[in-house]
């Protein structure tokens, strides 16, 4: 049916029915014009219907059509960048901390490159997540798309849909750490911009601390002491939520990561030689046990949202929470006193971690369709806009700048900066398990999380349990 | 009209349209699910064809944790038949029997299906809620505070939590469709066996029960087919958790297929809801049948 309508003039003889109508209708209409007018009147209204059904299929046929024709790469786009229009895809909805930042990069970047237009459409995360997989199947990509580096992005780049950028890349050597682009390098080749640098860390609140005597720990026995302390004085110690999975896995990230150190945890995770079944690893995963047996986490936490576990944060009702920056950005504006919440890192468990490895690192990112008519405009157009949101969403507060910061930065919030500041002491950056790793492990890795968090597996058979599946 | 209908072609022309749709949405999807469930296939880069591996998983593997979810899927199942069809019946029963503001009642009833399912998640996720949450508020006040519990948070308790809403927001469906078809029999038979000497019982047993049988037949297999494709308030109140405590078929296959990009085991659970809600579906229809003969 779509296949006929492919080559639709507006023709009524092209109609795909038309030629099993012709004879019924002459013949039926034929019969009942002598005598039986007002059956033919309803019959042919029916048959009315049908064209007109089939007019919408035809019409459907035709519209699927059109972005196709839009997207074959056609002439080479070197010099037509004027009066192009690009389309921008994210998830950069209207309540979403990054959206202002967004259209203003891009009011900038419209400004500066007269007659281009940027379109930007917004989709929220979970289904976007969805929808650019299914975009990518059908070749239905907009010329510059949101998407997230690391393993997510992989099966795009080896499908060869995403444009390599290293040849647009040269203008803006220098403003941007190598380090920050390392998650959307891949075989090698930059297929990629970011704008932020997320990471994670322990964000707590001062007055409670001060209130209980409390020092910001800074090695396990002091975090394991001032959770402790906080117990006995009826306070929770640390908001988590084990319903969003993430949220566990941010803690639990960190753990092994403060335990292993990153050689380790890269290459256990990306399958380069090294088993998850090893005692550092272990030893991160019981003292998760040793947490949650000791009462560190809200009871019932299974079957709380990130929402619910984070407004136990911002009412004092909990003490800590683990978590990305953006906290940073909320505390300004969901708790009542603001100034109650600071942050510090979390602190390191043994083995060969630091606390000044990371969790973290760059993955929202932008990259360019490898069909887009606009090659040249659309490269410039992700590395622009994206340099452009970094300043804007670290002048809100809303993230960590992955570009330098050129401009002044004082209007920045206490806390946003404070984070920065770990940025910037950091010795290296590892990004969250469930991105470093590819889709199937990530998911394994998050279910057996909740196992542990819940009791029903200890932490040796979680470390067997994850070297089976990385060795699949 | 007559001779339009013995036209062949005329027939074939008007069913053309909505063969068309009903085949390309619903059959059509179905047959490529078929063909997706035989391969391995991260739904962007090509599959790669496995035969029945999928499937083979799917009743093999533990981690995988299948089973369990069937099993979740069949106590609902059975629950609905068992404990949300009586209740329906009998509020039907009572309302279709001339009650004072009979159609308040019944409107009153059908309000949870007519809301969205995700407000309603919403709701009883507050009256779980463990802190502040109805129930373990009033359990406290009652001096009962060691009864309180996170519902939604133990492995024990979420699956009975999860169940409680779905059972509560379809009850007023089917007394719906039940109200309908006693409202559909002539009062003349309640009259008659009253004059005979029968009690509301016996009419309610032996006169309106059998002649809505039809009736609860849809009923038993929208409750049955609903139960094995129960999704959307799980989805809200556990996403299957904790720990796969409340996990059904369907979470499952949108945590294999998104969350895990494994789009040929996603679809091989697919086939199989697909396949149990014929096979009951069917198997429902049979017994009812064999029973009126």
């Amino acid at each position: 049916m779509m296949e006929k309508g492919k080559n639709i003039t507006h023709s009524s003889k092209d109609y795909p029915f038309y030629y099993l109508l012709e004879p019924s209708i002459i013949k039926l209409s034929n019969k009942f014009l002598r005598g039986k007018l007002k059956m033919s009147k309803k019959l042919v209204s029916s048959l009315l219907c049908v064209v007109m059904a089939a007019s919408i299929f035809v019409g459907c046929g035709k519209q699927a059509n059109q972005p196709n024709q839009g997207e074959t790469p056609g002439t080479e786009g070197n010099t037509s960048t004027q009066g192009a229009n690009l389309t921008l895809w994210s998830i950069a909805t209207e309540s979403d901390a990054f959206h202002s930042a967004y259209t203003r990069a891009i009011a900038d970047f419209e400004e500066a490159n007269a007659g281009v237009k940027v379109k930007h459409e917004t989709f929220e995360n979970q289904s976007y997540k969805t929808k650019i997989k299914s975009a990518v199947a059908a070749n239905e990509l907009p010329d510059i798309f949101f998407t997230w580096g690391g393993g997510f992005s992989r099966p795009f780049i080896d499908a060869g849909k995403v444009l390599p950028l290293d040849d647009y890349f040269a203008p803006y050597q220098g403003q941007i750490s190598d380090a920050a682009l390392s998650n959307v390098m891949y075989d090698g080749k930059l297929y990629g911009s970011t704008f932020t640098t997320p990471l994670s860390a322990i964000f707590y609140n001062k007055k409670l601390f001060d209130d209980n005597g409390i020092k910001v720990p800074t090695n396990w026995d002091e975090f394991i002491a001032a959770c402790k302390t906080l117990k006995d004085n009826g306070i929770t110690p640390i908001g988590i939520s084990a319903k969003d999975t993430w949220v566990i896995a941010m803690t639990h990230d960190n753990l092994v990561l403060k335990s292993a150190g990153p050689e380790k945890v890269n290459a256990a995770l990306t399958k380069s030689g090294q088993s998850y079944n090893d005692a550092d690893f272990i030893n991160a995963s019981a003292k998760l046990r040793e947490l949650i047996d000791m009462g560190a986490f809200p009871e019932g936490a299974a079957g709380l949202s990130n929402d619910e576990a984070s407004a136990m944060f911002y009412n004092g009702t909990a003490a800590m929470y683990t978590t990305g920056s953006w906290m940073a950005g909320s505390i300004q504006t969901d708790p009542e006193n603001p100034e109650d919440f600071d942050v510090y890192p979390f602190p390191a468990v043994g083995g060969n971690g630091k606390a000044t490895d990371l969790m973290g690192g760059a993955t929202d990112s932008f990259m360019v369709n490898a069909a887009t008519p606009n090659k040249d405009i659309a490269a410039k157009a992700a590395f622009e806009i994206t340099k452009g949101i970094s300043k804007y969403a670290y002048l809100d507060g809303a993230g960590i700048a992955a570009w330098q910061v050129d401009y002044d930065d004082s209007p920045v919030p206490e806390l946003t900066k404070k984070v920065a500041e770990l940025a910037s002491t950091a010795t290296s950056f590892t990004i969250w398990y469930d991105t470093l790793m590819e889709a199937e492990d990530a998911g394994e890795y998050l279910t057996l999380l909740q196992e542990l968090y819940m009791g029903n597996i200890s932490p040796e058979d979680f470390a067997k349990g994850m070297d089976n599946q990385l060795s699949k | 009209m007559d001779s339009v209908r013995r036209n062949k072609l005329a027939i074939f022309l008007f069913i053309l349209p909505a063969l068309i749709l009903f085949a390309s949405i619903i059959i059509l999807p179905i047959f490529m699910s078929g063909y997706y469930s035989l391969l391995k296939w991260d739904g962007i880069t090509k599959g790669t064809f496995i035969g029945f591996s999928n499937y083979l998983e799917l009743f093999t593997s533990k981690s995988a944790g299948f089973q369990r979810t069937f099993i979740n899927a069949f106590l609902l199942a059975f629950l609905s038949v068992f404990i949300q069809l009586p209740i329906s019946l009998g509020l039907a029963l009572l309302l279709s029997k001339g009650v004072k503001g009979e159609g308040f009642f019944v409107s009153v009833f059908f309000v949870p299906v007519l809301i969205s399912t995700v407000v309603i998640g919403q709701l009883w996720m507050k009256i779980y809620n463990p802190e502040y949450g109805i129930i373990n508020v009033t359990l406290r006040a009652i001096g009962l505070s060691k009864w309180a519990k996170p519902w939604l948070g133990t492995q024990e308790t979420a699956l009975g939590a999860v169940f409680v809403p779905i059972l509560w927001q379809y009850v007023g469906y089917h007394m719906l469709l039940m109200y309908a078809g006693i409202k559909s029999i002539s009062n003349d038979y309640r009259e008659a066996a009253k004059i005979d000497g029968a009690t509301e019982w016996q009419i309610a047993r032996h006169i309106i029960i059998p002649m809505i049988k039809p009736v609860l037949k849809i009923s038993v297999i929208f409750a049955v087919t609903g139960s094995l494709k129960a999704f959307d308030l799980i989805y809200v109140l556990t996403n299957g958790g904790p720990a796969h405590a409340s996990e059904v078929p369907s979470t499952l296959m949108v945590d294999m297929i998104f969350g895990r990009n494994r789009y040929g085991f996603g679809s091989s659970i697919a086939i199989f809801i697909i396949f149990l809600c014929f096979f009951f579906a069917i198997g429902i229809q049979k017994a009812f049948k064999t029973e009126v003969e």
